[in-house]
């Protein structure tokens, strides 16, 4: 429509447009499918009896659909407790998102609303240091947790992510754009500050704090490197660092169905989050950027 | 002082848990790089001698495994930072296509696998990869390890990397391009340019901020990769996929006894080639904006 007052097309225009309009949609179709045949085929393959992987050879879907290799994870009766991985995923990822939210809009109220001597000059600092690579962090973190007695404690990954920079920034900046007319009303009728932050502030600040939520909790739930180095007990761990053991697995067919009824198990959670509150992912990475146009 | 006392409620929990869990061990880890260390007694306090042994001492086993490690990381790194890269930009502009319809579905596809775990993710790809059951060998007509033998090791974690990779770069240029004003492009094809050209010219210099920030976000994240190669090949075959961090994770936290020192060596290394390339991008992004 747009085309039609800037440069008329010709017939030809026309053609090679629809031609082009083709080629997307089939280029985009194939790269979807090939996007999702892993997760598919996953899925499929834990649907299927541990005869039919042992003996029936490649097939996409199963000849039959059974649920056996999820019930042995439910009952517990897989040699790998995998639903308590599970479990201690959900509570670590859980905990950690709820209480980076508090954090975060704590301080994105004290560094937004405050005054006090140095209040900028002291959050560029933090922001400065967060930058450094967080490499050099690794091992003496790991010392840390050791000296807290935290190793084999949800607490290893609960705590130590809340001191990240990065939601601060995020949430001050929002803040920042709140205007103060209303905070000042609310003073005027005798409100403090904690009144102020939890009346005023938290409801009109809550799209950024549900972001800050939904990646604090699907960042803790796809955490790998960190949960293979705190958990060595076997019952303690998050389903990330789990799946690491299962991988032996793959050298006996007739475990494969429950190994990819784990890895289906794992995917479930920050998936359904994702179609749950889509709009919240998606204007997040903006508003992370700094890039809304 | 009153002032600041009245703020501690509110900034206070971060401050606290940023001493601890952020400033603490960046200090304490340029400290131990310095010495020799197994994360239990008292670190050794030994100058240079980590630094000295992993560059340049050849007989030295850390050397090595720092060159090998390095140089498995930068081959990671100077193949899929381009693909992280050119992938979602391409997607990115056909997605914006105003005739296209169903673009939210298609970035909802590409997007999933990057919430998945890399463990979980790993284990359906080395499903697909997998000799007897896996659709690819079966749908080819192939019988290929594509785990255990080079140059297919390497395949299979480019596979995964991009497969997990390129959702958030792809949101990130579609909301970009789709700010790109269209009165340029209307000038642009006014002149005659075509959707090519027009892409090179008014979309790519339009949308230079975001694509200079991904590109710094994406390498310092490929220089970090672990997970790929820990769970698809084990850094094998031959160590030929090991990259820098298993080799700094296996030395402090490994079977054997930890040499935790040693291993913060190589993790202040790598941090330095980090910062240096970080440097490098971020003056040609200024350069970029500016000019």
């Amino acid at each position: 429509m747009a085309e039609s007052t800037t440069v008329p097309p010709g017939d030809g225009g026309r053609l090679r447009r629809r031609t082009s309009l083709i080629i997307c949609y089939v280029a985009l179709a194939t790269l979807a499918l090939v996007w999702l045949l892993p997760i598919a085929y996953s899925i499929a393959t834990s649907f299927k009896s541990a005869t039919e992987i042992a003996y029936s050879g490649f097939s996409l879907l199963p000849a039959h659909w059974v649920a056996e290799n999820y019930v042995t994870l439910v009952e517990g009766a897989s040699s790998y407790p995998v639903l308590q991985w599970f479990v201690n995923s959900l509570v670590i990822s859980t905990s950690h998102a709820a209480l980076t939210v508090v954090v975060v809009a704590l301080a994105g109220y004290g560094y937004t609303r405050m005054r006090f001597p140095g209040r900028d000059a002291l959050f560029l600092t933090l922001l400065g240091i967060s930058l450094f690579p967080s490499v050099v962090n690794l091992i003496p973190s790991y010392k840390i947790v050791q000296t807290l007695g935290w190793v084999n404690s949800p607490l290893a990954m609960i705590i130590p992510g809340l001191a990240g920079v990065a939601n601060v920034f995020l949430v001050r900046s929002f803040m920042a754009g709140v205007p103060r007319e209303l905070d000042e009303a609310a003073r005027v009728d005798g409100a403090g500050d904690f009144r102020i932050f939890a009346q005023v502030i938290l409801p009109s600040i809550r799209p950024v704090l549900i972001v800050v939520f939904l990646f604090s909790f699907t960042g803790s739930w796809n955490d790998f490197l960190w949960p293979t180095i705190v958990f060595n007990d076997i019952e303690r761990m998050p389903i990330t660092a789990g799946l690491l053991l299962l991988q032996n697995m793959f050298g006996d067919y007739s475990k494969l169905g429950q190994l990819m009824a784990s890895a289906v198990l794992a995917m479930i959670p920050t998936t359904v989050l994702f179609l749950a509150a889509q709009r919240y992912f998606l204007s997040s990475l903006n508003l992370n950027a700094g890039l809304k146009g | 002082m009153r002032r600041a006392l009245r703020a501690a409620p509110f900034i206070g929990p971060h401050l606290v848990l940023f001493a601890v869990f952020g400033l603490l061990p960046g200090v304490y880890g340029l400290y131990i790089g310095f010495t020799r260390w197994n994360l239990l007694g008292d670190p050794q306090f030994v100058g240079l001698d980590n630094f000295h042994e992993i560059l340049f001492d050849t007989e030295s086993v850390f050397h090595d495994q720092f060159v090998n490690g390095l140089v498995n990381t930068l081959i990671f790194v100077a193949v899929s930072v381009p693909l992280l890269i050119v992938i979602p930009l391409l997607l990115a502009a056909g997605l914006s296509r105003k005739d296209l319809k169903g673009a939210g579905f298609f970035q909802g596809v590409f997007y999933i696998p990057g919430l998945i775990s890399v463990s979980a993710g790993a284990i359906a790809w080395v499903l697909m990869f997998n000799r007897e059951l896996g659709p690819l060998n079966n749908l080819l007509g192939t019988d290929i390890s594509f785990i255990t033998t080079q140059p297919w090791a390497w395949l299979t974690i480019f596979v995964l990397t991009v497969w997990a990779g390129i959702g958030g770069n792809l949101v990130i240029y579609r909301s970009a391009i789709s700010a790109v004003p269209r009165e340029l492009h209307e000038a642009a094809q006014i002149d005659g340019a075509g959707t090519v050209r027009r892409f090179l010219s008014v979309t790519l210099p339009s949308i230079r901020f975001p694509l200079l920030y991904t590109m710094v976000l994406t390498t310092v994240g490929s220089f970090n990769v672990f997970g790929q190669p820990m769970m698809l090949t084990k850094g094998g075959p031959n160590s030929s996929t090991k990259v820098l961090m298993m080799n700094i994770r296996d030395l402090a936290f490994g079977t054997g006894a930890s040499i935790a020192g040693m291993a913060a060596a190589m993790s202040m290394l790598l941090g330095v080639v980090l910062m240096l390339i970080s440097a490098v991008q971020f003056s040609v992004m200024h350069r970029g904006i500016r000019g």
